[in-house]
């Protein structure tokens, strides 16, 4: 099994529930989080990386995630059931899956990428969620929680990856999505896909170490990679890092996406409520004694002037 | 109450669209709508929801004028246009369990906080103002019914449900105790000075109790722009960071517009004469407010720099100008007093202005969403017959309410001679 013991996910959450902690005694919720703080935050968490230049599009990962998930997928669905370059497949049943990019005038460039939850450092399905259904374990992991969700489907308007999906045809319907095998990684074991690659294009570890990784990686064959790592800054940072030999948006990653957390969007207009809710209380108030006071007067000269 | 062919019409949408939500659920979400993982909002949170929403902006609107603002002489208008938002809002809670997956789980909302998440504050508004609205409305009833010591009651304990209401609404949205006490303490403020005898209490409406109204009001209809905040799915010539402030601008632009088309109609259906001495006076704001949406929504454009969006050729583009063209002839009529005098004339303008409101709400909600890696989402027939059940429905209950409770202050068929509305109005709560 794997490097990764029971005692390190549990230090790795209890290290970021202390830091959690200590956000809630020195409370700033005006103040932006800066991307850097946010690579602190999720360091020592559970986190990913895929190596697209190792990936040879074998789909072990596909399977063992099926079969570990419980997803009910026969392998001959999940070797027919799409066309190799949809980079939108994901599914109720289907978490993860590889897809397939080749320039039409270059079949050298063949090249694969990963698709799945990309488990934000600061996610926008996290912060959209009006119950906490979806969380952010201390350990890294974003998980799901049905007992509380609404079905509002909030999380899938926010989600600039385009990752939960919906149980559309259910009368129960669950948002579903990966959970970077949680419960896995809590007994100490790796997220299956990882267990499950046998070239090594899917690591894991800590955010930090995986980061390193992912930058000595460029750095030893700086022509074999694009000098980017996709995860790293994106959408504030995320804890499933990618590397590749070409740009990301050729391999059907969404692009120019920005490096704030998405929370940033919401957060001036939600930090104003307090300012609106008292400053109305004051305004109101004020206006209502003031007009009444000059209807009173107004009435006290007409009746003298009778 | 006689059964007319247009009454029949609304009871057959209503049925109709009963039977079709038994089928959403039934079958679920995707049977009923054409709504996928790409585009998985669409009609009902455009048009029930925040639409909806902002049509019920009169009740505030009305409410704020004749509580706070010293426009008593509006008074017979509050309580029709009250009615009309809570209806509103009971329509749209019916509405949006409809739309959500699991509405059996909404009770979570109560105890499971999340007080970063604008759909958290939206929740928390809805239950709290149609509280509000409820408490707002509890006068028409208690006089029907002559329950005076129950009306003595209600004006007694409100001031203090609204201290504690809005309290716990500021700790939830903040975490913060500091604010809670602050809020409080300012709420308190008034109170004590009215129990004092230092202000005056409003003899018909507990004063917290309207202020309470209005800010969740202000809260709600902003919140519902801040939702879109966090998408970047919805295109340039709706997405924008003052979206919160832009759909409390429009909310309180189609408040006045909305009590004129309800004040309008009604008294239309129901053979009276409308109170056009207080609806003329209330389309005179309107011409500013409809100027200053038009400045804020085109300034913006500007200030962003993606005015030139407005000119590719596209149905969401399309769909922008309608809402323009909508807003310039509301304005221009508005601004044309030898139009305003007459009926039909006071009612096309507000009907323009409300128009143009719906088509912005549904900009944001629908039209302007783009998620190019899906095909696009055009409503099915369902969800419009869904919806169009729930306006029924609400029809219905207006229609209802005004046959057997005290709604409006002049029976049905008096003359539209001027009644001075506050002794009338005070003798009864007397």
């Amino acid at each position: 099994m794997s490097s990764l013991s029971r005692r390190a996910f549990l230090q790795a959450g209890g290290v970021a529930a202390a830091e959690a902690a200590g956000a809630v005694l020195v409370p700033d919720a005006a103040a932006e989080t800066p991307a850097q703080t946010l690579a602190d935050q999720a360091a020592a968490q559970r986190a990913m990386l895929y190596d697209s230049t190792l990936c040879v599009g074998c789909r072990a990962c596909e399977v063992a995630c099926n079969e570990d998930n419980q997803l009910g997928r026969t392998t001959e669905e999940i070797f027919q059931g799409r066309p190799a370059e949809d980079v939108r497949a994901l599914a109720p049943d289907v978490f993860t899956y590889v897809t397939f990019h080749q320039l039409e005038a270059d079949p050298s460039s063949a090249a694969f990428g990963k698709v799945q939850c990309m488990h934000c450092i600061e996610p926008a399905c996290i912060s959209s969620c009006p119950v906490a259904a979806l969380h952010k374990t201390a350990e890294g992991p974003v998980v799901w929680d049905g007992t509380r969700c609404l079905g509002c489907r909030y999380c899938m308007m926010a989600c600039p990856f385009l990752v939960p999906r919906f149980e559309w045809d259910s009368r129960n319907p669950r948002i579903r999505k990966c959970d970077m095998c949680y419960d896995l990684q809590a007994k100490g074991e790796q997220p299956a896909c990882v267990a499950a690659c046998p070239t090594g294009a899917l690591k894991s570890g800590t955010r930090a170490e995986l980061l390193e990784e992912a930058r000595r990686r460029i750095a030893e064959k700086p022509r074999g990679y694009v000098h980017h790592v996709y995860g790293e800054l994106e959408a504030g940072g995320t804890n499933f890092l990618h590397v590749a030999a070409r740009p990301f948006d050729q391999l059907g990653y969404r692009r120019n996406l920005p490096t704030r957390s998405y929370r940033e969007y919401t957060r001036p207009a939600m930090s104003t409520i307090p300012y609106v809710i008292g400053g109305l209380g004051l305004v109101l108030g004020t206006v209502r004694w003031v007009t009444d006071r000059r209807d009173q007067v107004a009435r006290a000269t007409d009746e003298e002037d009778r | 109450m006689k059964i007319t062919r247009g009454l029949a019409a609304v009871i057959v949408l209503a049925v109709l669209g009963l039977g079709l939500i038994a089928f959403r659920f039934a079958a679920g979400l995707g049977a009923a709508t054409n709504l996928s993982d790409g585009y998985p909002w669409g009609f009902w949170i455009g048009m029930d929801i925040l639409a909806g929403i902002a049509l019920a902006a009169g009740g505030f609107v009305i409410a704020g004028i004749v509580h706070l603002f010293g426009g008593h002489r509006f008074h017979p208008l509050a309580r029709p246009a009250i009615l009309t938002a809570l209806l509103g809002y009971l329509l749209f809670i019916f509405a949006l369990m409809v739309d959500l997956g699991r509405p059996w789980n909404i009770w979570w909302a109560l105890i499971s906080w999340n007080h970063y998440s604008p759909m958290f504050e939206v929740a928390w508004c809805v239950m709290f103002y149609t509280g509000v609205l409820i408490l707002e409305f509890t006068p028409a009833v208690l006089e029907r019914l002559r329950w005076e010591r129950m009306h003595r009651l209600w004006a007694q304990a409100v001031p203090f449900f609204i201290l504690g209401l809005l309290s716990l609404f500021t700790y939830a949205m903040t975490d913060s105790p500091r604010w809670t006490v602050a809020v409080l303490a300012i709420l308190a403020l008034w109170e004590a000075l009215m129990r004092t005898g230092v202000m005056r209490r409003d003899r018909q409406m507990p004063v917290l109790l309207i202020i309470a109204g209005v800010i969740f009001s202000t809260l709600h209809q902003s919140s519902l722009g801040t939702l879109f905040l966090i998408t970047d799915k919805l295109g340039p010539l709706w997405y924008t960071p003052i979206l919160p402030a832009l759909f409390f601008l429009s909310a309180v632009m189609v408040g006045p517009a909305m009590v004129i088309v309800e004040g309008l109609s009604s008294a239309r259906v129901l053979g009276r004469n409308p109170e056009l001495d207080l609806l003329r006076p209330l389309g005179q704001a309107m011409p500013y407010l409809l100027a200053l949406y038009l400045l804020v929504r085109l300034g913006d454009l500007i200030l962003r720099g993606v005015v030139l969006e407005t000119m590719r050729p596209s149905f969401a583009t399309g769909w922008w100008w309608i809402e323009i063209l909508l807003v310039l002839t509301a304005l221009a009529i508005f601004a044309t007093p030898e139009l305003t005098r007459r009926r039909r004339g006071l009612g096309l303008g507000a009907w323009a202005a409300v128009v143009a409101v719906v088509v912005h709400r549904c900009g944001v909600a629908m039209v302007g969403i783009d998620v190019p890696e899906y095909a696009r989402y055009v409503p099915a027939w369902s969800e419009v017959l869904i919806t169009a059940g729930v306006i029924a429905l609400g029809v219905l209950g207006f229609r209802l309410a005004v046959e057997f409770l005290p709604i409006y202050e002049q029976p049905a068929a008096a003359s539209p001679a001027r009644v001075p509305s506050r002794p009338a109005a005070a003798a009864v709560h007397a």
